[in-house]
């Protein structure tokens, strides 16, 4: 009898506690996925990308680099990637810039949605953004260093 | 109108996806821990990491979030930090390693395909994870 009530409890302990945290993450998520949904729809990453200008130039890469940064940014590895390979194949972004965005975009993408999953579980979310970016700015400079010796021993 | 209208519609409907996304991640993962917490398994896995996992201050049993999250994905690693008793440092702490390396089978696949090499992929991002982890441990 005894092991039978615990295993009701247990179950109870863990189907209520994982909605519960399903909950606290789907109020973050529906409003975020309508939000993003207009940001795309009413061309707002235009509008973004221009205000990234003074970030590709500290980063030392291409104007044109600046709209698969803020699509990676905002929405995520996967659509930045894409936005990347078309530009690229468009012939619009070079082998360096190519390469610094891709190194960025690995540090610190999907910035909106990853830190407010975050934040729903209770973490520092100024925090977790600040260092988030912080991190991608040295390491992308670091590698913007090496990659012009490259170019200039050549 | 007709325009606000469809994105409002599509919005919802990626909403709905997403959270049916995590919700078969998380509600899974989260109820196979809970019933481990009441076997001795949980134990035994915090034994073993608690050394590695004391770099980070955190607990033996947050161990199994880093390697969900890094495997599969941050979706997963959080249906593990919800059931865990974390301080908010911890969570925190857990949180920005988690960013910095997370879902490293799927994203590293997506990051050599834009060219950069995977060796310097993983090794930038494990090792700001491993490094932010150290340095917030013993600042904040």
């Amino acid at each position: 009898m005894g092991i039978e009530f615990n295993v009701i409890e247990v179950l109870k302990e863990a189907v209520f506690g994982s909605l519960k945290s399903v909950w606290s993450i789907a109020i973050i998520v529906f409003p975020l996925m309508i939000v993003m949904e207009f940001a795309r729809k009413y061309k707002v990453m235009d509008v973004i990308s221009a205000g990234l200008r003074p970030l590709t130039r500290f980063l030392g890469v291409q104007r044109s680099a600046a709209f698969p940064l803020a699509v990676g940014l905002i929405f995520g590895l996967a659509y930045g990637s894409g936005v990347i390979i078309q530009s690229a194949q468009e012939g619009e972004i070079d082998l360096r810039s190519l390469t610094l965005v891709s190194i960025f975009l690995a540090c610190c993408h999907a910035v909106v949605e990853d830190t407010l999953l975050f934040v729903a579980v209770g973490a520092n979310g100024w925090l977790l953004l600040g260092l988030r970016t912080l991190a991608a700015f040295i390491v992308t400079m670091l590698v913007s260093k090496s990659v012009k010796l490259a170019y200039e021993a050549q | 109108m007709n325009v606000f209208m469809s994105t409002l519609r599509d919005g919802t409907m990626k909403g709905l996806k997403t959270t049916w996304t995590l919700a078969k991640v998380i509600v899974p993962i989260y109820i196979i821990i809970t019933i481990l917490k009441y076997t001795p398994v949980i134990g035994w896995i915090a034994i073993l990491f608690e050394p590695v996992m004391q770099l980070f201050g955190l607990p033996g049993e947050a161990a199994i979030a880093m390697v969900m999250g890094n495997l599969l994905n941050l979706y997963a690693g959080i249906g593990v930090m919800a059931t865990l008793p974390l301080t908010m440092k911890q969570i925190t702490i857990m949180a920005v390693m988690l960013s910095f390396s997370h879902s490293l089978l799927v994203e590293t696949a997506v990051s050599k395909r834009v060219g950069v090499s995977i060796p310097m992929i993983l090794s930038v991002r494990i090792g700001l994870a491993v490094i932010s982890g150290i340095l917030l441990n013993l600042t904040i």
